[in-house]
């Protein structure tokens, strides 16, 4: 029994404690927009934030994170309307759309360390989320959208 | 399209669209609509869930209704992988319906015989969907003004339809009124409906223009719905052991004594599979996931292994040297007149053989499929691309007739031809009815890529006749591979002047627009890599390799012609005789080919200045099929290391022309997508065949494309209101000859074999030195 | 040869009934539960899943497996019938109530160190700790090593009984490091080297020493991080289990940090900090930190372009998005590896560990979890140690990378609690 809070909700898993955090969100709970792409932690697709911080859950076991506070794509904004999600909709960045889940929580945490991230930033913190679709180009832009729009957000 | 359509379809079981008559009839109850939510393509289990069918309902053609409420619903046979194909789709119809777009859905339907050739490749939907779709929207906009003119009382030559309403004057009905109030009985022959009078371009309202697609919020979000999302309540979980071979392993013994230590662990069963699509799988079963596929690591199999466990790449490519050599055998795609005189008498002439190795597909979901039996009735629930080409596989797995299956429609992670071969579908229906209940299978990344269906490796000669003045006087082009049309979807091969049957989709490409004098082409099938493996369709498929080698050479017979590589294909591009083109669909021939090329030459900068060792190359090509050609050139701009041998890449420039672009940012973000692919295919992917089997299994050494090694692309589409055609693939063709071309321009290293890895280019620098 | 025996057996100290809880002053309790934390009792005391205190924690050794004892209250299988004498003597003198001999695993080598006013607040502490019933296995020593009489011949030779004595010479502050370090602590239990009798090596103390499959570094001027560890890392590290110039604590010093000095206020560790920053003769050094933070920083994008390098892509794809840093500075979330501890040890242990095991929520720092690499290959993570090692260093390789990745992956999974 593994607890943890899971889009700000508390959650009991019953899975083993060695089960990935992946399919214990996916299965247990339902939440399916975390995906599974390559299951050793080298396509990005199953990106959650783990404390808030993007974190590949496909080899993390749920013991690595008893009682921390889990975000997935479902919860990173009660509207999906994250500024990010807005500018990946602005921008139609999906195509398939199967690791985009992933690119979001990635480029959060991208965000969040580096408000106004240069393309350098951008190549290495995302360097982890492999599209396959061959979306890199709108994704580095929707990137730089979405911190312009933030960063006037947060101005005083 | 045409040849699928034309195309004998036994194997499909399918009527085809454009045989069918098309009714106009008021339709009452009875008609379901299989979607949950609007813009969710893919239903969730359990089914049942439907929205109810409205009491009223106009339902002009199968291909949209329209209910009380005005909402117009496309119901949409492709596949959605990232395409947008069911924006494009219904922005097709409700153009020419004079829709109102926030009242428009879309709906991925499940596999029916009503729908004909179910299939989605060969970037073929857009082009094949245009007329019907246009026609059926026309015959729906005319039906909806004759009625709505009798309810506002005015004759119908004074009503326009706008924005889903019939208006006259100052007064005006919605389409939902119409429904409710009008008769909206009416049909028409099939051929009533060919002559549809469709708008003229200039008053097109959406086609052209800019939307969100349908499917993009929610795939921002983690609602929308693949196959590896699919539930259904009672269902356990398998993963296979995929055998050491493709075609011929059988299973000896199965030892699971390690894996009942597995909590949750259920049992292994080696599957019999009366349609060989998956000979020597054994299926472990758990209640989860994560304990079948631990399951499955420590089960033990033991299989005979047959010749095929033997087959290297070296051998596939040797095998493939081998029926080039042999004057004999293959099929004469092409076979001028003329051509063996034109040799002998050249005063010189070049010949070049041209290599690729064997790529992966690597879509980024692993395949699943969820499958069990419910009402008389198996239901498949997976994404796929070509339902009509293994309902009648399954159809032999299960020993049931095809009317009893059904394969019910998710969206696809990933498609890139991989799900174009349903395979993935056989095990997993397989597993449930020797279970005897539902099974949702998932292949982790590793049994992803040895059940791949990967891009064959091929080799290719290539020679030209030069006579007078360095005139192009004939040229020969023979390319090996394994064909994937051969072994999955026999029905489809072509016959080719000397009787052989081949696989168009294994040679397209070579039959190229350039006028050359007496041509050749010969396309030989490797008979290894078909029995070694099941080749499949992979993004652009032949014009991966074929285009590679036709643009090398053009690049490498221009400077032996002495001439610039650009000027030497223009003068090549003359429009004349067969390359002329013709109507509807290649309108100008290879005139709008040299447009492409020498707008991107252009937009390049061609000619001009260039620091050291970097270099410009070219290319062009014309998609795929001379029956659908987008034309498409590319320019790159690349750097050499001579130290190193590693290439960067500094720029690639695109310029298009696929006639009407529906959707812009959507045809936009196809020939980014599809562009990058040849990127990473041409420098970063390539795997080889070591004991029967892909040697890359996952992230670890297949390491294809990531955003730092992205350059920028510039896209430029001509405008044009041809014939829309396809734009999923066509950029892919010509990025690695660009790249390739480029290295020799920027420190002269010729490269003939795709992969371009730094230690090729350091030989070829050597060779060159 | 009489007086050898005579000596190896001390006396019995007669057993007590259990005290009642509110025997003990609450003040004395709260004070002993600082110094349990001090000492991390708790992290040695409990096995894995097991109730506090209640022993059954292998400890491994090149000797064999012992396993620690219950220390609550419990009268039959704990020290509730301990009195405050003969819990006194086991913490000064390494001898049982009963009069057996100690194992040194029981750091009372330090202990004997700790004053007799702090003894007696753990005295405290512990006794009115929930009593659980619970036996240790029985220890894996083999013959004669598991013969506790032959432990008064160690102690002959290795041990010094006696409290800890402040130098006059040194801050108020330093003293207070130095007598927590040098007894209740123990740091130099893990962080000295042992000589083949398993004791530690007096004239190089704190000098690094491998301790179940991990490396404990060296704490003084032979540590080979590429910046100091200050004070300020040093107090960091101990406090949060992030040091921004080195890295987050893993392995055994997890707990240590984050179950016990979790409990020791804010002076206590800067005490400490003060401690072993002077030892490592910090202050010399920092002058050359901006430098280190620079050079490592100017390869933190390294494999991250357009690349070929199969090991860099590797790196690349697994492991940059965490460890980037765009500087001038490293962030505390993205320990940044051209600074790490684990990359410049002489031997790849700590940095296949982690990479094998990952970092969980009771491991690093706050907030700071690594997933678990061991689905990668043997081979794969040995390519990532060598990547590593040769960009992000200036040390030799390591050797046999791939054999020590199977090896540690072996002992990972026969360690795994049933």
């Amino acid at each position: 029994m593994t607890n943890l809070d899971l889009n700000g909700r508390p959650v009991s898993f019953r899975s083993p404690d060695d089960t990935p955090l992946l399919w214990a969100i996916r299965d247990e709970i339902g939440l399916t927009g975390t995906k599974f792409g390559c299951g050793i932690g080298m396509c990005g697709a199953c990106t959650v934030h783990v404390e808030g911080r993007a974190t590949r859950s496909c080899i993390t076991p749920l013991a690595a994170v008893a009682g921390a506070r889990i975000t997935t794509i479902e919860g990173l904004d009660p509207k999906g309307q994250h500024p990010l999600q807005s500018a990946w909709i602005e921008l139609q960045v999906p195509q398939c759309g199967y690791c985009q889940s992933g690119q979001i929580m990635q480029a959060a945490t991208l965000l969040q360390d580096y408000p106004d991230p240069t393309d350098r930033d951008i190549d290495a913190v995302m360097a982890g989320s492999l599209c396959r679709c061959m979306t890199y180009v709108r994704i580095r832009k929707a990137i730089k959208l979405a911190a312009s729009k933030m960063r006037v957000g947060s101005a005083p | 399209m045409n040849r699928i359509l034309h195309a004998d379809d036994r194997d499909s079981g399918a009527s085809l669209p454009s045989r069918r008559g098309f009714l106009i009839a008021m339709v009452g109850t009875g008609v379901t609509l299989g979607f949950a939510r609007p813009g969710l393509g893919a239903i969730e289990l359990p089914s049942g869930e439907a929205e109810a069918t409205p009491a009223e309902l106009f339902e002009p053609t199968i291909w949209y209704g329209i209910d009380r409420e005005g909402f117009v619903t496309v119901n949409v046979i492709r596949a959605e992988m990232g395409q947008h194909v069911g924006t494009a789709l219904a922005r097709i119809v409700a153009d020419e319906l004079e829709a109102d777009w926030q009242k428009v859905r879309i709906v991925h339907v499940d596999s029916d015989p009503k729908w004909g050739l179910m299939v989605t490749g060969g970037s073929w939907s857009v082009w094949q969907s245009f007329p019907i779709l246009s026609q059926a929207g026309a015959a729906g906009r005319i039906a909806l003004i004759e009625e709505g003119a009798k309810l506002l009382g005015v004759g119908s030559e004074a009503c326009v339809a706008r924005n889903g309403a019939v208006a006259a004057g100052g007064k005006s009905i919605g389409y939902g009124d119409i429904v409710v109030r009008g008769d909206l009985r009416r049909s028409y022959t099939e051929e009533q409906l060919k002559a549809m009078p469709i708008k003229p371009p200039d008053e097109r309202r959406l086609i052209g223009r800019d939307t969100t697609a349908i499917d993009v919020p929610s795939k921002t979000n983690g609602e929308a719905r693949y196959g590896l999302d699919a539930r259904v309540d009672g269902m356990i979980y398998a993963r296979p052991k995929v055998p050491p071979t493709r075609n011929d392993s059988r299973v000896v013994s199965i030892d699971d004594a390690a894996a009942k230590s597995v909590p949750g662990y259920i049992r292994t069963l080696a599957l019999n599979d009366p349609s060989e699509t998956v000979p020597g799988w054994v299926m472990v079963y758990a209640d989860s996931f994560v304990a079948a596929s631990r399951a499955a690591d420590l089960v033990k199999v033991e299989w005979h292994v047959g010749e095929s466990g033997k087959v290297s790449e070296e051998d596939l490519q040797r095998r493939a040297g081998e029926l080039i050599a042999d004057r004999n055998g293959g099929a004469l795609v092409v076979d001028d007149p003329g051509l063996d005189a034109a040799f002998a008498a050249a005063k010189s002439t070049i010949e070049r053989t041209y290599t690729t190795s064997t790529v992966m597909h690597f879509q980024l979901e692993p395949v699943n499929a969820v499958a069990f039996e419910k009402d008389g009735v198996f239901e498949i629930h997976t994404g796929n691309q070509w339902q009509s080409l293994i309902l009648p596989v399954l159809a032999q797995a299960l020993a049931r007739n095809q009317d009893k299956i059904v394969l019910r429609s998710y969206m696809l992670g990933g498609g890139f031809g991989r799900r174009l071969n349903g395979d993935y579908a056989v095990p997993a229906a397989l597993a449930a009815k020797l279970a005897g209940r539902p099974v949702k299978m998932i292949c982790t990344r590793p049994d992803d890529m040895r059940f791949d269906s990967p891009r064959s490796p091929s080799v290719q000669l290539l020679r030209m006749a030069f006579g007078d003045g360095g005139n192009v006087t004939a040229m020969d082009h023979q390319a090996a591979a394994g064909w994937p049309t051969a072994v999955m979807a026999p029905s489809f091969l072509f016959k080719a002047g000397n009787g052989a049957l081949y696989d168009p989709f294994s040679i397209s490409g070579a039959d190229h627009w350039y006028s050359v004098g007496a041509q050749r082409v010969r396309a030989l099938r490797n008979d290894l890599a078909d029995r070694t493996f099941r080749p499949g369709w992979l993004r652009s498929v032949a014009p991966g390799w074929t285009a590679w080698a036709v643009e090398s050479f053009m690049d490498e017979a221009s400077h032996a012609a002495g001439a610039d590589p650009v000027a030497f294909r223009l003068r090549l591009l003359d429009a004349a005789g067969r390359n002329a083109g013709s109507a509807p669909n290649a309108v100008g021939g290879a005139r709008r080919q040299a447009a492409v090329l020498a707008r991107a030459a252009q937009k390049a900068g061609w000619g001009g200045a260039l620091p050291k060792d970097v270099g410009l190359g070219v290319a062009t090509s014309f998609g795929q099929e001379r029956d659908m050609p987008t034309w498409v050139a590319c320019v790159a701009r690349v750097a050499v290391d001579r130290g190193s041998g590693r290439v960067t890449v500094e720029k690639l420039t695109l310029v298009v022309d696929a006639g009407t672009i529906v959707h812009p940012d959507g045809a936009e973000a196809q020939v980014e997508g599809a562009a990058l692919w040849g990127l990473s295919m041409a420098l970063h992917e390539g795997s080889e065949f070591v004991g029967g089997q892909p040697k890359d299994t996952n992230l670890d050494s297949y390491t294809p494309l990531r955003m730092g090694d992205v350059p920028p692309v510039e896209i430029e589409f001509l405008p044009s209101t041809e014939m829309p055609v396809g734009l999923g693939e066509p950029a892919t063709t010509v990025v690695a000859p660009a790249i390739a071309n480029a290295i020799f321009a920027a420190s002269g290293a010729r490269i003939r074999h795709l992969p371009i890895r730094p230690g090729a280019v350091l030989r070829a620098l050597s060779n060159s030195a | 040869m009489i007086g050898f025996l005579a000596l190896a057996w001390r006396p019995a100290i007669l057993p007590i009934d259990p005290p009642a809880k509110t025997s003990f002053p609450a003040e004395l309790i709260a004070s002993g539960q600082i110094l349990a934390g001090a000492g991390y009792c708790e992290v040695c005391h409990t096995r894995q899943g097991g109730e506090k205190l209640a022993g059954g924690y292998a400890l491994r050794s090149d000797f064999g497996t012992i396993y620690s004892t219950n220390i609550t209250p419990e009268p039959e299988t704990g020290i509730g019938r301990w009195s405050l004498e003969a819990f006194t003597r086991a913490m000064h003198e390494g001898v049982a109530r009963d009069g057996s001999h100690l194992f040194p695993a029981f750091p009372y080598d330090h202990y004997t160190k700790i004053s007799d006013e702090d003894v007696e607040a753990l005295y405290a502490y512990l006794m009115t700790r929930p009593p659980v019933k619970a036996t240790a296995p029985v220890n894996t020593l083999p013959f004669p090593l598991n013969i506790r009489t032959l432990q008064e011949g160690w102690k002959l030779l290795f041990f010094r009984s006696g409290r800890y004595r402040p130098d006059a010479a040194k801050s108020a502050e330093w003293n207070r490091g130095a007598y927590l370090a040098e007894g209740l602590s123990h740091c130099g239990g893990c962080h000295t080297p042992r000589n083949l009798l398993g004791a530690e090596k007096a004239d190089h103390a704190y000098g690094g020493a491998v301790i179940e499959d991990w490396v404990a570094p060296a704490l003084t001027d032979e540590n080979p991080s590429p910046a100091p560890w200050t004070q300020g890392e040093l107090f960091s590290y101990l406090r949060s289990g992030v040091s921004p110039l080195h890295g987050v604590s893993a392995g055994s010093m997890s707990p240590v940090i984050h179950t016990g000095l979790a409990a020791v206020p804010d002076a206590d560790i800067r005490a400490e900090a003060i401690y072993f920053a002077e030892l490592d003769h910090a202050e010399a050094r920092t002058a050359a930190t901006d430098a280190a933070i620079k050079k490592a920083l100017a390869t933190s994008a390294l494999g991250t372009g357009q690349e070929y390098d199969p090991d860099a892509r590797l790196y690349a794809a697994a492991c940059v998005a965490c460890h980037y840093n765009a500087g001038p500075n490293p962030l505390p979330a993205r320990p940044e590896l051209a600074l790490n501890s684990a990359l410049t040890l002489s031997e790849p242990t700590n940095f296949i560990h982690v990479v094998l095991e990952g970092i969980g929520t009771r491991d690093g720092g706050p907030g700071l979890v690594m997933p678990s690499y061991a689905a990668l290959g043997d081979a794969d993570i040995a390519r990532l140690a060598a990547y590593l090692r040769r960009t992000r260093t200036d040390r030799s390789p390591w050797t046999d990378v791939e054999t020590k990745v199977a090896a540690l992956r072996r002992q990972a999974a026969s360690a795994k609690p049933e």
